[in-house]
């Protein structure tokens, strides 16, 4: 079962017997590094190997090898990134591709602007649902009850959203504040293991990354 | 995450809802068809917060109903691959524990839960550390980050892992 296709046309794949390989993209990328050790990449839902655990979970990974490893065009789909260093093809870390998938006119909006909105409709709802005929469906309640208890953390999420907002500066998107903002980081190096997609400009943002944390943690809400 | 986004639909409307309350038939209809509805590409419709336009109906032919084509606002939510959520357990057992974020699941598969963790069963099974500081069992909070996500007609299912820096239960004072 040579790489079929275009992709691993330069590649000579005898020998290397272990794959088998259902996503021939990724025999394509091997381009001559093979070590043989190609695990069973099967399909690409979130199957993944238990050989495949090693102990060297940085959660970092060094991309060093061709990120043709991802068979879909670097979204980082490869379940093993960021978990495990596979021996010879570590896989780019997964990142938060937002902008990407939305359309435009998506607004990222944190759990706490969320809570606002969704309590506000909820009073309305109230009112309404003395019409037997409504029936308020159940994700609402879920999605309710998920931003009551994520998006209590700070108080006022006006000033949050501000101090934020100074971060676009240094060129953070959207999505990536939104993150920092729901999961309320404590140190900066929180927030570049969780958002990885901030680490390649780790050292512009460090010294502003640690004020705004600063004032986030006064505006923290000890709920 | 949450978003704010405006979307549009084509609501077919009978007739008999025409006259003096035709807008807010139309919108009563709107809400019933799509709030709690979820796609790939948005995700779940958790609310309408407002209509943002109603374009001008077009009769059909051969039946009565018209179409309008309706422009909305509306909060969703949709999970994200690389994602860093929060979730309550709802569920565990030997592959793994389920946890429940708003309206999406979650499943950490045991590989994706770090190798000091263990499993025991018992009437609460439980995820235990070997010196037993840190333990998951259901109505836990973790930090998980999603890798994988999957949608069908009505629900958006993910994966998830705690096995990297800073995921994990939740201790409120302490650390993640």
């Amino acid at each position: 079962m040579s790489d079929k296709g275009g992709k691993g046309s330069s590649l000579p794949p005898k020998g290397i017997k272990s794959s088998l390989k259902s996503t021939t993209s990724n025999g394509g990328s091997f381009k001559g590094k093979e070590d043989g050790s190609t695990k069973s990449k099967k399909g690409r839902k979130v199957q993944f190997d238990s050989d495949k655990v090693s102990p060297k979970s940085s959660g970092k990974t060094e991309s060093l090898f061709s990120k043709g490893n991802t068979g879909k065009g670097g979204k980082g789909d490869n379940t093993a990134s960021t978990v495990k260093k596979s021996p010879s093809k570590p896989p780019p870390p997964l990142e938060l591709k937002v902008e990407q998938e939305l359309p435009k006119n998506a607004k990222c909006i944190m759990d706490a602007e969320a809570l606002q909105i969704l309590q506000g409709i909820q009073d309305q709802m109230v009112i309404l649902s003395e019409d037997p005929s409504i029936k308020i469906p159940a994700s609402f309640d879920r999605g309710l009850q998920y931003a009551k208890t994520t998006g209590n953390r700070y108080t006022d999420y006006q000033s949050v959203r501000r101090i934020l907002e100074t971060l676009k500066e240094h060129g953070v998107t959207e999505g990536e504040i939104c993150v920092i903002a729901n999961v309320g980081p404590e140190t900066a190096d929180e927030v570049f293991a969780l958002v990885p997609s901030l680490k390649g400009k780790k050292e512009k943002l460090m010294e502003p990354l640690k004020g705004v944390l600063d004032e986030l943690a006064k505006l923290k809400q000890l709920a | 995450m949450f978003f704010h986004i405006i979307l549009e639909r084509n609501m077919q409307l009978h007739p008999r809802h025409f006259g003096r309350n035709l807008r807010d038939n139309l919108v009563a209809k709107l809400m019933k068809d799509v709030e709690g509805t979820c796609s790939g590409r948005h995700g779940f419709v958790v609310a309408i917060t407002g209509i943002e336009n109603i374009g001008k109906g077009l009769i059909r032919d051969g039946t009565g109903f018209v179409t309008f084509p309706v422009k909305y606002q509306c909060v969703v939510f949709r999970p994200f691959k690389g994602e860093i959520l929060e979730a309550v357990v709802t569920m565990v057992n030997k592959m793994g524990f389920f946890a429940e974020a708003g309206p999406v699941q979650i499943f950490v598969s045991n590989h994706l839960i770090p190798d000091d963790m263990e499993f025991q069963s018992g009437d609460m099974p439980n995820y235990t550390t070997s010196d037993g500081s840190v333990k998951i069992q259901k109505d836990s909070e973790v930090r998980l980050k999603i890798i994988g996500t999957r949608v069908d007609a009505t629900e958006i299912f993910c994966i998830g892992t705690i096995k990297d820096d800073f995921l994990g239960v939740i201790n409120d004072p302490a650390t993640a």
